[in-house]
């Protein structure tokens, strides 16, 4: 196999993959691996999900400040955002994702959730 | 089924088995038998080292990996298809290989102005060497730039000089630069 270093640094191993032809090559394809795949699009998925869950869940808990809410609605309400949340909680197991996963750096804004 | 390789210019140089050449438009592309079973880094590889290969006396756009028709003639249509944007995308990468350039430094990739220097200190200069170049995301996060350099052949030797006078002159950053490879970054107008 050709070496396919140019140019490279004393300590080569700053750049955390003692193998750069691999992974400049590899980097230029999709990610291949079909469980991995998977996984990252139900990450993703989730993490919206989670999203709009938490968005729901401050809206609804508003209405509540607000007093606009029987006591049945909010009785309900609470109970569907509870199975929300057992929801979520099944999914994330299914595909052996933490709760710290469900997020989106988004760099200097900070994290999504 | 059949496995796309690269496309480049019809006539091309012969291929050896068990690639074939399927003519269409003044461009060809390059197929081989597909390959059944896990997709693992070494069937990469080999999809790799065919390119690469074939990169070495011949211009050529490279095809992503996995792309598969059910025969000659929808190879064919595919290069008809299409035939002006490859023949203009060929005609953009012809006689020139790919360089990737890495940098890391000190400040991680976190801070912002640690990366408008390292594009400033290492991405413009090289720029002005290539034919054309990009920018792409960083995947680690102490990566300060990660970009790629369309550089014509004949001028890959004096990039690279001037790769080892950029990290001379800037100590704090460690610049990794890999290749040649195949237009991967530029195939596409």
């Amino acid at each position: 196999m050709r070496d396919k270093l140019l140019h490279a640094p004393p300590d080569l191993d700053l750049f955390a993959t003692d193998r750069p032809r691999l992974d400049d090559a590899l980097t230029r394809r999709v990610n291949a691996d079909p469980e991995k795949l998977e996984r990252g699009l139900a990450q993703l998925v989730l993490t919206i999900v989670e999203l709009l869950r938490q968005l729901m869940e401050r809206q609804a808990l508003r209405r509540i400040d607000g007093g606009g809410l029987s006591e049945e609605e909010v009785e309900r309400l609470g109970r569907t955002f509870m199975e929300l949340d057992k929801r979520m909680e099944q999914l994330r197991t299914e595909f052996g994702l933490d709760e710290e996963d469900l997020n989106l750096n988004l760099g200097p804004l900070g994290n999504l959730l | 089924m059949i496995d796309l390789y690269a496309i480049t210019d019809d006539p091309a140089p012969p291929l050896s088995e068990p690639l074939t050449a399927v003519a269409s438009h003044g461009l060809a592309v390059v197929c081989g038998p597909a390959e059944d079973g896990e997709v693992t880094a070494e069937v990469l590889w080999r999809h790799e080292e065919v390119v690469e290969a074939l990169m070495e006396e011949r211009d050529l756009l490279p095809v992503r990996f996995g792309t598969r028709v059910d025969d000659e003639t929808a190879a064919a249509r595919a290069l008809g298809d299409r035939h002006v944007q490859l023949a203009g995308a060929l005609d953009r990468v012809r006689g020139a290989v790919e360089l990737s350039v890495r940098v890391i430094g000190h400040a991680g990739g976190d801070d912002l102005r640690a990366k408008a220097a390292a594009a400033a200190a290492v991405h413009g200069p090289l720029s002005q060497e290539a034919r054309a170049s990009t920018q792409l995301i960083p995947r680690e996060p102490s990566e300060l730039l990660r970009a790629a350099y369309l550089v014509d052949r004949a001028s890959v030797d004096s990039f690279v000089a001037h790769v080892a006078r950029l990290q001379e002159a800037n100590p704090r950053l460690r610049l990794l630069c890999t290749g040649p490879w195949p237009a991967y970054s530029f195939a596409e107008s």
